[in-house]
């Protein structure tokens, strides 16, 4: 489904340049929940990015069902991070003037023009409303994210990224700001989304506790996928979930 | 549909959101009400310059005055095309001669501006009734002397023929902060001679200007006080120049009523007696120096009356000016002080958006993150600069809303609040012997307003114009990692 052939990707600072992605290889199946491990500056963050037209590589190719996306221009590149992906990060990255709803409706509130949002709102309302509920926050709908606890905040944001029902879910450390029983809920929450809707999921961390309960574990070191395996490290705690 | 809800959420949340609203609420009043005090300045000073004039002026400095006779000038004119385009006319007879009277046992004397009127004629075509102090309802009455005048006339006779003239009691006088000198001699009897043409027993009304018959000075405590040098019934004497050998000529006439008009330049050196008299005076038959026109549609007409009464006197001595040539220097100076202060108020407004510029760059400074949340959500570039540019414009909208309702407050009120200020600060912040004007006119120019407004609103997206683009142009992936 999603296909990355041969990323590179630098950084560059005045003179200094630093190399992240060297020419890595991965291929993203459909209905796949897919975690990707590492340490820090081993470039997954950045490969979640590219694969999700957040930014684009120096070299190589990223295909959709076949299509490159990654030269795609601005305009179809801003609708798929729209429609096709949804993000999730580990600081939630929520809008802190808007309610929870209405940070859940964003994605729909960016697809439509202001009359074309009054003559679908009712549609968007009510999957917001069921999303919100799905995610145990039914009742904080109304509250600002500075109301909402860690834990609420991400589940809300899974809310949002679920919004426009998107094909691929990209989740950037979705528990690393959270202690770990709530981390917990939320890896079960995506975990029910992949196996329940079919959603595609690739989960960037460096928790290996909660890759437990992913199909697949790639671990990149250095720029480049070191290793591809499935169940990597069995978590007794999660596999009981 | 996310832009509206953020430039509205951003609006109602942010402090910062508040100090621009404050600073181009600012910026707007500042310019409403300068603009309306300038503009109320200027109006009032054009009404006062067209004032004594009439719309279309036909003079001659001929010593004898024009070479036809007012009647048959007038018959002319109205024979002319131009004749249905005007209004109004009369023939008016202008002067100079130094004006005589006694104050206080001392005699004074001014150099004036005589002019002989018929004033019926000269209020038909505007800028004299509505100018007479006592007769404005009545201008046909101008020179005529009211009983209270003869009765202070009487008394004036009566004073110069006793003894000690102060011995008598003033009927109609008013308390004098001034001591009065006891000078009798200086306190001639009123001599009803004529210089030049038939002397005639009659007693004739003179209007002299205001600043001319009042003294205005400051009293111990700092206030203006006015005081009436010349009142009704009081006698002055003319002097000016008649006859084919220009020799002095003078007439006494007795004060009826005042021209005030509150043009200094006017109120100090016009004073008008009546044409026939004048016309005795210099020995003139029945000549004037001057035809004063009224149009009926002044800007539309003005060229075309002009040219006509051009090609019926086309004598280079004969000058036909509209009242604007006339007072073109002045004209000038005020639309010069227009054009600077403009440039003054331009540069205020500047200000006003730079201190936006500044805002806006904080602000987008502080909506880093979420303008990378926005873009991996799908927002495009141009969606974020149209959040901040709307934001812009819904700022400087607001800011503008308020901005005209604060300074329409403040120019309703000005008087009032000048009025505090000065109670405040215990200096007069407009000083009304200087102006001559009673309170600080204004005019609030719809038009300017609409234009005040719109240039606020278009400054402010001008100058959010940068930080928009600056947000619109910032990588997600960056944005994201703001801290």
């Amino acid at each position: 489904m999603l296909i990355a052939e041969n990323l590179t990707k630098a950084y560059r600072r005045h003179a200094v340049e630093v190399r992240v992605l060297n020419g890595l290889n991965l291929e993203v199946k459909t209905g796949e929940f897919l975690s990707i491990v590492g340490a820090s500056g081993s470039g997954k963050s950045t490969l979640l990015h590219l694969l999700g037209t957040l930014d684009a590589p120096d070299s190589g190719k990223i295909f959709l069902d076949g299509r490159r996306i990654d030269n795609l221009p601005s305009r179809d590149r801003d609708e798929l991070r729209n429609k096709t992906f949804g993000y999730i990060f580990q600081f939630y990255h929520l809008l802190p003037e808007l309610t929870a709803l209405d940070n859940v409706l964003m994605p729909a509130y960016i697809a439509h023009s202001t009359f074309g949002w009054f003559r679908e709102r009712s549609v968007w309302r009510k999957r917001a409303d069921e999303l919100l509920q799905k995610v145990g926050l039914g009742h904080r709908m109304k509250h600002k994210p500075r109301e909402l606890s860690g834990g609420e905040m991400q589940r809300a944001a899974v809310a949002r990224a679920l919004l426009t029902n998107p094909r691929v879910l990209l989740a950037d450390e979705p528990t690393g700001n959270l202690d770990a029983d709530t981390g917990g809920e939320i890896v079960r929450l995506l975990r029910n989304l992949n196996r329940d809707e079919g959603v595609t999921i690739v989960m960037v961390t460096h928790n290996l506790e909660i890759v437990s309960v992913t199909d697949r574990v790639v671990k990149m070191v250095g720029g480049v996928v070191t290793d591809d395996t499935k169940k990597h490290i069995p978590s007794p705690k999660l596999i009981a979930v | 549909m996310y832009k509206l809800l953020l430039c509205l959420r951003y609006l109602q949340t942010r402090y910062l959101a508040f100090i621009c609203i404050v600073s181009v609420m600012l910026g707007v009043a500042t310019l409403i009400v300068v603009n309306a005090v300038m503009s109320g300045f200027s109006t009032k000073l054009k009404d006062r310059l067209h004032g004594v004039l009439s719309d279309v002026v036909v003079d001659t400095d001929r010593m004898e005055g024009f070479p036809d006779s007012p009647e048959v000038m007038m018959a002319k004119i109205k024979a002319s095309p131009a004749g249905d385009r005007i209004e109004a006319m009369t023939p008016t007879l202008e002067v100079f001669a130094i004006l005589q009277f006694h104050f206080r046992g001392q005699l004074m004397t001014k150099p004036v501006r005589l002019i002989g009127i018929d004033p019926a004629g000269r209020a038909s075509v505007g800028g004299f009734s509505e100018y007479l102090v006592k007769n404005h309802a009545t201008p046909e009455k101008a020179f005529e002397l009211t009983p209270e005048a003869l009765q202070r006339h009487d008394w004036n006779v009566k004073r110069a023929e006793v003894a000690n003239p102060l011995d008598l009691p003033d009927p109609l006088a008013v308390p004098s902060v001034r001591p009065l000198i006891p000078e009798p001699n200086a306190l001639p009897a009123p001599a009803m001679e004529i210089g030049v043409g038939t002397p005639e027993l009659k007693l004739y009304g003179v209007v002299p200007g205001y600043t001319l018959a009042h003294f205005r000075y400051r009293n111990d405590q700092g206030e203006v006080v006015e005081e009436a040098a010349l009142k009704p019934g009081d006698d002055v004497t003319i002097t000016t120049v008649g006859g084919n050998d220009l020799k002095p000529v003078w007439g006494n006439f007795l004060v009826s009523d005042y021209l005030r008009t509150e043009m200094s330049e006017y109120d100090q050196t016009f004073v008008y007696v009546p044409i026939d008299q004048l016309q005795r005076l210099r020995g003139m038959n029945n000549r004037a120096t001057a035809l004063q026109l009224k149009l009926k549609t002044y800007e539309q007409d003005k060229l075309f009356v002009c040219n006509e009464v051009r090609k019926i006197y086309p004598y280079a001595d004969i000058n036909i000016a509209t009242w604007e040539e006339h007072q073109g220097p002045l004209l000038s100076a005020i639309e010069v002080e227009r054009s600077i202060l403009n440039i003054l108020l331009f540069m205020i407004v500047g200000v006003a958006g730079f201190s936006i510029l500044a805002i806006f760059t904080m602000i987008v400074s502080e909506k880093f993150r979420d303008i990378g949340i926005l873009k991996s959500l799908g927002a495009s570039s141009h969606g974020v600069l149209s959040i901040f540019l709307g934001y812009g414009f819904l700022l400087g909208s607001v800011g503008c809303v308020l901005g005209t309702a604060f300074g329409l407050y403040i120019t309703a009120e000005i008087n009032a609040i000048e009025a505090f200020l000065t109670k405040l600060t215990g200096t007069a912040v407009f000083p009304r012997d200087v102006y001559y004007f009673k309170e600080i006119p204004t005019n609030v120019d719809p038009l300017s307003v609409l234009a005040v407004n719109l240039g606020a609103i278009s400054i402010a997206v001008v100058f959010s114009l940068l930080p928009a683009f600056r947000a619109s142009r910032l990588h997600p992936v960056r944005a994201l990692r703001f801290e």
